[in-house]
């Protein structure tokens, strides 16, 4: 009987220290400060359609517990080491931050759990992780755009009263792109971490570390193939307009076949548009350089055919103001128009560089 | 002088000349504008630095007036017990250590003795008056300051004030000093700029000699300054070079490029009790979005003189040719051909010509029946 009551009380006190271990340490007061790290490891994907990309990166969280001081004095001993099953296995028996990738879509790939316990009681967890995460697209500078991908490290469970995430000078040395990462069409740029709480309920806050790349687009793909095609188109219109030819302020061609070269201009700017929307979605959905350029191929090929209807067709401005001011005004826009669409094309591509 | 060769392009001169100016002049407008932007963004960024600096050191004196004034303390430290000081003081400076950045916490014995460092305990009785002139300040004059200064274990903002026995007797002095690298890290969080804080080397290696000595590699030397602290090391190592900080007595501003961005650079010395220059504080923004803003507004400004200039030339191309030279040019021709005795055609739609060519059209049909009515008759 009295050994069930040593069992029993053994049991009591062994499941109640191991509670307390896994509390919030305390012992330093609170917030408990948690430093985040984020390196990036690989950049396997980067989808600007989907709002997505996938990436390998090392999430690095350090905090003190005292309750995990060595008590022996030795201070100046090498940290514990713990790797992957056995790092989980001493983490289930200590305080760690519940800590989730707030941007992150589906599941992740481990790929390895390190535990450090160092002999002042600090704990460092790092985890080698592969997944995909949100991203906000804006190619509004497109071709020319810089995308900043983002992962957003958030404690869940703990409001800023409790857990607060910070980063020092040794978190921001952790945290950068691994050399010889690289992307297809994209020059990875520096790693930036900036605190950012994430607003809860009830008036209180989670803390949020939100680590971000710079990403810069290689501009020769997108310029080969969607502005070259972009600006052939604009010849189009202007060719509807140089084939006609005029004496004495009459012109020589039908006003039929010059409409049939616009009409066909058209149809080869819809299927471009349609293309173009095809591989880059995103376009679609703001003012960018593509969107500015297909919008003035349109433009320019409705002029070339009320210009044809109204000129030739109709003699608007032959009967309006007679026969040789519609004669320099044709004349004029032969050159002028060629001109001002340079001009507009050139401001359009040069905006969105600057 | 023929007119379409000198008297179309004056007018087009004048067209260029006007709206060019004027364009020009909307334009330096717009420019004065950015740069007032950026100049008041760059006023901020020292207002940003200067406050921080005076807050942290009103924080780091609030706290060591509340320790100096604990009769606890006030009769340890008048027993010089310093172990008392310690056992009563140690949690609460881990403490504020572990979640307030206070880094260093000392008490001195005039003229500048350190009695004891809460940071570390090991380490006392030495002579602070050479590096310390708050420290020797306090205590020659007993009054409360607050100022940067480099401590044994680094630069920090220290906040200190006089410690007196109940009698009200100069017992000595006690202070808190705040780590930069919080201070940085929050002011970063709150207004999106980067720091970097950069210390003479020179006191630093002398006086700061509880630096972790990787903090003093090459790899964070700036010229005669050690980059101590940054707030993203890449980034304000490429912007903040030797040369900006070599010359430095006062706040300077300076613009530069990192990836291709423009990013606008505050530099403020930073002195110590004494007034002398021990350091510099960096603040960093991000000047891509208004440099491109202007950028922008000025290629669309061109391209829009440009346009205007075209057509307003194109107009005037088309009102004197459409209605003057190109009817009179016919009828020069037809005159001539008249005159040479060769068949004249009519001139199609010559009754939508002005008012004032209609006589020459006249006398041209007049004649050319004439010659008509000549060459039947023949």
């Amino acid at each position: 009987m009295n050994w069930r009551k040593i069992c029993a009380a053994f049991c009591f006190v062994w499941a109640a220290c191991t509670a307390q271990a896994q509390d919030l340490p305390r012992d330093a007061g609170l917030p408990l400060t948690v430093q985040a790290a984020v390196a990036l490891a690989a950049l396997n994907d980067f989808d600007e359609n989907a709002g997505s990309f996938e990436a390998t990166i090392d999430l690095r969280l350090r905090w003190r517990d005292l309750r995990l001081m060595r008590t022996d004095g030795n201070m100046s001993a090498p940290p514990n080491t713990f790797r992957d099953a056995a790092a989980q296995e001493r983490m289930a028996q200590i305080w760690t931050p519940h800590v989730v990738l707030a941007n992150q879509l589906g599941d992740a790939t481990e790929g390895g759990l390190g535990l450090r316990i160092f002999s002042d009681g600090t704990v460092e967890v790092l985890r080698r992780l592969r997944a995909n995460f949100s991203v906000n697209v804006d190619v509004d500078r497109f071709p020319f755009d810089r995308q900043k991908l983002t992962i957003e490290v958030v404690v869940n469970d703990r409001s800023t009263n409790e857990v607060i995430l910070r980063t020092s000078q040794s978190d921001l040395d952790f945290s950068k792109v691994a050399r010889g990462v690289s992307l297809s069409e994209w020059r990875p740029g520096v790693v930036d971490l900036i605190s950012v709480p994430l607003a809860g309920w009830y008036n209180s806050s989670n803390a949020r570390i939100v680590a971000s790349v710079d990403l810069t687009r290689e501009p020769g793909l997108p310029v080969a193939s969607i502005f070259i095609p972009l600006i052939a188109c604009l010849l189009i219109p202007l060719l509807a307009l140089w084939l006609n030819r005029m004496e004495e302020g009459v012109f020589q061609i039908d006003t039929f076949e010059l409409v049939n070269i616009a009409i066909g201009g058209f149809f080869a700017v819809i299927a471009l548009n349609f293309t173009v929307l095809s591989n880059y979605p995103a376009l679609a959905n703001g003012d960018n350089a593509v969107m500015r350029l297909l919008a003035l191929n349109y433009a320019t090929l409705a002029g070339a055919l009320v210009i044809n209807i109204l000129f030739k067709r109709f003699g608007v401005i032959a009967k309006l103001f007679g026969l040789y001011v519609q004669e320099q005004t044709y004349n004029l826009m032969l050159w002028m128009l060629p001109v001002c669409l340079a001009a507009l094309v050139t401001a359009i591509l040069w905006v969105a560089y600057v | 002088m023929k007119f379409r060769s000198y008297g179309i392009p004056a007018i087009i001169v004048a067209i260029i000349l006007t709206i060019g100016g004027a364009a020009y002049l909307t334009s330096r407008l717009f420019s004065d504008l950015t740069n007032s932007v950026e100049q008041s963004r760059f006023a901020i960024m020292q207002q940003i630095m200067q406050t921080a600096l005076n807050d942290a050191g009103s924080k780091a004196l609030a706290r060591a007036e509340l320790v100096a004034d604990m009769p606890e303390v006030k009769r340890l430290f008048a027993a010089r017990d310093r172990a008392g000081l310690m056992a009563t003081l140690k949690t609460a400076f881990e403490d504020q250590k572990a979640r307030y950045g206070i880094a260093q916490g000392q008490f001195h014995i005039a003229p500048a003795t350190s009695f004891l460092r809460l940071h570390a305990p090991d380490t006392f009785g030495d002579d602070l008056t050479k590096f310390r002139p708050l420290v020797v300040a306090a205590n020659r004059d007993h009054l409360p300051m607050k100022a940067v200064a480099i401590g044994k274990s680094g630069p920090a903002i220290f906040g200190i004030t006089p410690v007196d026995d109940e009698s009200g007797h100069a017992l000595g002095t006690f202070e808190f000093g705040l780590a930069f690298e919080p201070m940085l890290a929050s002011l970063k969080n709150a207004y999106g700029l980067d720091f970097a804080l950069f210390i003479d080397e020179k006191p630093l290696i002398e006086f700061a000699t509880g630096v972790d000595p990787e903090k003093l590699g090459e790899q964070n030397r700036v010229g005669k300054f050690i980059r101590f602290e940054s707030t993203n090391t890449e980034l304000m190592s490429a912007l903040v070079v030797a040369q900006d900080l070599a010359a430095l007595s006062e706040p300077a501003p300076l613009v530069r490029d990192f990836n291709g961005l423009a990013r606008g650079v505050m530099l403020l010395p930073i002195n110590n009790a004494s007034g002398t220059m021990i350091g510099v504080l960096a603040a960093a923004a991000d000047f891509s979005g208004t440099r491109a803003a202007a950028s922008q507004s000025a290629i669309w400004q061109g391209v829009i003189t440009f346009i205007a200039i075209l057509m307003l030339s194109g107009f005037v191309i088309v009102v004197l040719n459409g209605y003057l030279l190109r009817p009179l040019q016919l009828l020069a021709d037809r005159f001539a051909a008249l005159s040479k005795g060769d068949p004249v055609a009519a001139i199609a739609d010559s009754e939508r010509f002005p008012n004032e060519l209609r006589p020459m059209v006249e006398v041209l049909d007049q004649l050319s029946g004439q010659q008509n009515d000549t060459g039947s008759k023949a």
